[in-house]
């Protein structure tokens, strides 16, 4: 049972590393998608561009002190 | 055939990182336990490894519609990837410590002289889950690769590959690979992983890329350039 609870946490930690960063990225994803549906290609710089934003965003969140 | 090339290299390169911590694992528990048991509990993680692969690999590419399968596995990948770049990033950054073999080696040696009353199975058990645990990443790169792109046989090549060089290498040397450079390799895998990621997912949004599979090349390069400026923005002296 204790093997099991660990593959079963082994495979939630492979995707999700802090839960905020998850949900913000599957927000964007989502809105990525209304965009695209909606505006093409043109719509991938965009998406583009906050999937890369929020990378060093949450890496500033990370390396900052607790308050 | 740049594809699957493409596929192949990033299969290799993520499941080498992973073989290397399972080594680490299992290397500690034959020096100091003998090998049998270790070896046995191996084989049987690779051979529960490789049925998953092969019961979840054919289903999802059997059974879900190619733009449903791009979506999710892209969005799974990117976040996987992602993943692996964030913690890449605090570690280049000196914000958390590298990740050390040698230190893992240890750790896990004097752990199991405290356990050396215990019977014998628990050699088996403790390769078992490494190996296991360690490989489940493995199995999700090379699905999600392979899958995604019709790539399995590039995808399962790498994984398989990866692995016998990690394991013949640490046949020879007997000690944990601390040369390695893990660290940067999971940089560099990350990067790669999240703009298959986000290739994948936007084409399953119904998205055409500007020149197609060329494109991730360009995806490579925003990442990395968005990876160099967090590291420059929160750079610390490095940790030990």
């Amino acid at each position: 049972m204790r093997f099991l609870r660990a593959a079963a946490r082994q495979v939630v930690g492979l995707f999700v590393g802090d839960w905020l960063q998850s949900v913000v990225v599957l927000l964007i994803i989502g809105a990525g998608w209304f965009a695209v549906t909606r505006f093409g290609a043109p719509a991938l710089v965009p998406l583009v561009a906050l999937l890369a934003g929020q990378l060093v965003w949450f890496a500033r969140a990370a390396s900052s002190p607790p308050h | 055939m740049g594809q699957q090339l493409f596929i192949f290299g990033a299969a290799f390169l993520g499941s080498a990182v992973e073989s290397v911590e399972a080594l680490t694992i299992v290397l500690a528990v034959g020096l100091t336990r003998g090998w049998r048991e270790p070896l046995l509990g191996t084989a049987a993680a690779l051979a529960l490894l490789v049925a998953l692969v092969l019961a979840f690999g054919q289903l999802i590419v059997t059974t879900i519609p190619d733009s449903a399968l791009k979506l999710v596995v892209g969005t799974l990948l990117l976040l996987f990837g992602l993943r692996w770049l964030h913690r890449a990033v605090l570690r280049s950054a000196g914000v958390v410590a590298m990740h050390d073999e040698e230190h893992a080696y240890n750790q896990a040696v004097s752990q199991l002289g405290d356990a050396a009353s215990r019977r014998d199975w628990v050699g088996f058990v403790l390769a078992l889950k490494g190996v296991f645990l360690e490989g489940l990443e493995v199995v999700f790169i090379v699905i999600a690769v392979g899958g995604t792109g019709h790539g399995f046989p590039a995808a399962i090549a790498g994984g398989i590959l990866a692995a016998i060089v990690v394991a013949a290498t640490g046949l020879v040397v007997r000690r944990p690979l601390a040369r390695v450079p893990e660290n940067t390799l999971k940089y560099g895998v990350g990067v790669i992983l999240t703009s298959l990621g986000t290739f994948w997912a936007a084409e399953g949004m119904g998205a055409a890329w500007p020149l197609d599979f060329v494109s991730i090349l360009g995806l490579v390069v925003v990442y990395f350039a968005a990876s160099r400026v967090a590291i420059a923005l929160i750079r610390r002296p490095a940790l030990a």
